[in-house]
């Protein structure tokens, strides 16, 4: 079957619930067995349902050493997902070739990933990605939806490349992918999982494409609304997030009104929450009755009743090179998220 | 059992609503609870975009007037807070606001408890001495300013409502009670103090330890502290002063001489222990007792600490039902049948 959309994931605090901030969770991360690794909830749920679509691929990009793709590909199967591409990164190759900078950088990995996996897929296939706040895959996925719509020149790329310090032979690759790359129609959305809860407004400089989410039912929310996914693959994953990953009735309100307050969803919306649920109260109604999931969600949006809140409608024009200008090369983001979250040192007297 | 819902009123107190919206934001981050900000959408939802926090756990509520003083009226942000909770939707109130509007807004709003014919504002004071099963280091004053003046009745309640809070929060068995007097002789006392200490002095399970004098407060020998709102609010006010006021000279007298910075690095500990202690934004915020439901009001200089820190006051409220027990307490024995013959 032609492929009609490409859903591309990263793994680590996307799929996975992976803690590589810390040298220990590195090394467990490296070490753990395929049934000892965790989804971030609903992540498995979402997939399934993705994949379901007919067209659908998914390939996921991964900056996990290549020597884990066995247990990666365990974990998958242990999931019920199939995956139809797992790249993985060479990490040891890195090392033994003295390329320590490659090891934590991303832009001279996946974009050139992105870029490969792109043509392996006709021009016309449409994508959606799934990335997250811990690294810099905002930045990335946004250069990669750029070339994708030719919205980037070669020469605007080659600029940014040079910005982030990426090894020549990487940028090299990048800038020949990009050269022969076809127009593609627009990246529909890059969904960015908030593992460490970095504040949405932080992502403005990338356009409306860039949808910051809590958890993936706003994401479900979203597809089901952009027509992705079907009511019955809302209700689903909905009980897998109370079953498995103990979300109430009131959070899943609240992350729909939090999608209603910054502009991605309207209040109108709540009625393909509620005709889904109604449709599908055999699913939901162990959990809780149909009725009580739509009381909730009524509730929670008359709260915001009357307000027009709207995102922009168009994808602007992104600067990269102010973005780095700002924030630093990218491979220094993790650090500085890090800085971020820990409390300032006060100068001053000691007491 | 669902974690409680705690409506903060995001348009009250100094900093508002920035500091409201950040320590909202960190509560969402370091519990379970079910935040509801309430006040002006747009404002709290730029502002959430702007902050770390936990979107599962947090929903806006529009209120769209501010806050004032003498506006206890429905859509400010303090009435609609009141009114979530007095209507079941939340569990309890926090707000940095007017204490004046407060009480305004939970008299139209909420019930007071039978037998309370006035509410009291409580405040926590650090003190030397710690106390109950969790060695509390703090003892309740109250009432802080909710009334201007107390009859020897309300003086009783209000001791009943502290004691009971000091049993269920800091599990203190046998709280012990003192008077706030002027010192000046049994001769020279309000009467409502006199009427008040013959009543409390006959009240099971408390430890009436006497009249006591405003700068015995800090050595902590009394649990609950009773008084009439304006004298109670002048001598918390005044006391937290006196800390301050020995920081801010130290700090002064480290930034002028070398000797001086010296000596005080040396003692740095201390005064580091001292600030701590003597932080009110450590203890958050305070119960506005009598109502049927959790009221809390943080200082109306809250930064978002002290605002985290009151959420956590109010969500302990409600895990132990504060109202509930201050009611079993107020409740009139029931009358013993003695068997005939």
């Amino acid at each position: 079957m032609e492929i009609l959309h490409v859903y591309r994931w990263d793994l680590d605090k996307t799929y996975l619930r992976t803690d590589f901030d810390t040298l220990r969770g590195l090394l467990r991360a490296a070490r753990e067995k395929a049934s000892a690794k965790v989804n971030v909830a609903g992540s498995r749920a979402l997939v399934r349902e993705l994949q379901a679509r007919p067209g659908a691929r998914v390939s996921i990009i991964s900056g996990s050493p290549r020597q884990m793709r066995r247990t990666l590909e365990e974990k998958f199967r242990l999931d019920g997902v199939e995956i139809d591409e797992l790249v993985l990164k060479p990490n040891v190759e890195n090392l033994v070739r003295g390329r320590f900078r490659a090891i934590r950088d991303q832009v001279g990995y996946k974009l050139p990933a992105l870029l490969e996996g792109r043509s392996r897929v006709p021009a016309r296939a449409s994508e959606t990605l799934f990335g997250d706040d811990a690294e810099a895959d905002a930045f990335v996925y946004s250069i990669y939806a750029d070339l994708v719509e030719q919205r980037l020149s070669t020469a605007q790329l080659a600029q940014i490349l040079e910005q982030c310090s990426v090894y020549e032979d990487d940028a090299e690759r990048a800038l020949d992918l990009a050269s022969t790359l076809q127009k593609g129609p627009p990246i529909e959305r890059i969904f960015i999982h908030l593992d460490g809860y970095t504040p949405p407004a932080r992502f403005q400089a990338y356009g409306r494409r860039v949808v910051p989410i809590y958890n993936y039912f706003q994401a479900a929310v979203l597809l089901l609304l952009d027509g992705h996914i079907g009511p019955k693959s809302l209700v689903r994953l909905s009980v897998e997030l109370s079953q498995g990953y103990g979300y109430s009735l009131v959070s899943l309100a609240n992350s729909f009104q939090d999608l209603v307050r910054r502009g991605l969803a309207r209040a109108e919306d709540v009625t393909a929450i509620r005709l889904a649920f109604e449709a599908n109260v055999a699913l939901f109604d162990k959990l809780r009755p149909a009725t009580e999931v739509i009381q909730t969600f009524v509730e929670r949006l008359k709260m915001v009743s009357g307000l027009k809140l709207s995102a922009e409608r168009e994808q602007r024009p992104i600067d990269y090179l102010a973005i780095i200008g700002q924030e630093g090369p990218p491979n220094t983001w993790r650090h500085r998220r890090r800085k971020r979250v820990e409390a300032p040192r006060r100068k001053g007297p000691p007491f | 059992m669902p974690p409680p819902t705690i409506a903060f009123d995001a348009m009250g107190g100094e900093f508002a609503p920035t500091e409201i919206v950040r320590g909202a934001a960190r509560l969402s981050l370091e519990s379970d609870l079910d935040i509801i900000l309430v006040g002006d959408a747009p404002k709290l939802s730029a502002l959430l975009g702007e902050t770390r926090h936990n979107a599962e756990r947090i929903a806006v509520h529009h209120a769209p007037r501010s806050d004032s003083p003498t506006a206890s009226l429905p859509s400010t942000s303090l009435f609609e807070a009141a009114s979530l909770v007095a209507e079941g939707r939340a569990d309890a109130l926090v707000t940095a606001g007017d204490t004046g509007a407060l009480l305004h807004a939970c008299l139209r709003t909420m019930r007071l408890l039978p037998g309370v014919e006035k509410a009291a504002l409580a405040a926590v004071y650090p003190t030397e001495l710690r106390r109950g099963a969790k060695d509390d280091p703090f003892s309740l004053i109250l009432d802080v300013g909710a009334n201007h003046e107390a009859t020897g009745e309300d003086l009783l309640t209000f001791a009943l409502m502290g004691t009971t809070y000091a049993r269920v929060i800091s599990r203190n068995p046998v709280p012990r009670v003192a008077l706030l007097s002027s010192g000046a002789g049994a001769e020279w006392e309000h009467p409502a103090i006199l009427e008040a200490e013959a009543e409390i002095r006959r009240l099971p399970d408390v430890e009436y330890l006497g009249l006591t004098e405003g700068h015995l407060i800090p050595k902590g020998s009394a649990d609950v502290i009773v008084t009439s709102g304006i004298v109670g609010a002048v001598a918390t006010r005044m006391l937290e002063g006196v800390t301050q006021t020995v920081l801010d000279l130290a700090r002064y007298a480290y930034q002028e001489r070398l000797s001086w910075r010296l000596g005080l690095t040396m003692v740095a500990g201390f005064l580091r222990q001292l600030k701590r202690l003597t932080d009110w934004e450590e203890y958050g915020g305070a119960p506005l007792l009598g109502f049927d439901k959790v009221v809390i009001r943080a200082d109306r200089r809250s930064h978002a600490r002290a605002i985290t820190n009151a959420g956590k006051v109010a969500a302990k409220a409600v895990a132990h039902q504060i109202p509930r027990a201050i009611a079993e307490r107020l409740a009139p024995p029931e009358p013993q049948l003695v068997a005939e013959g």
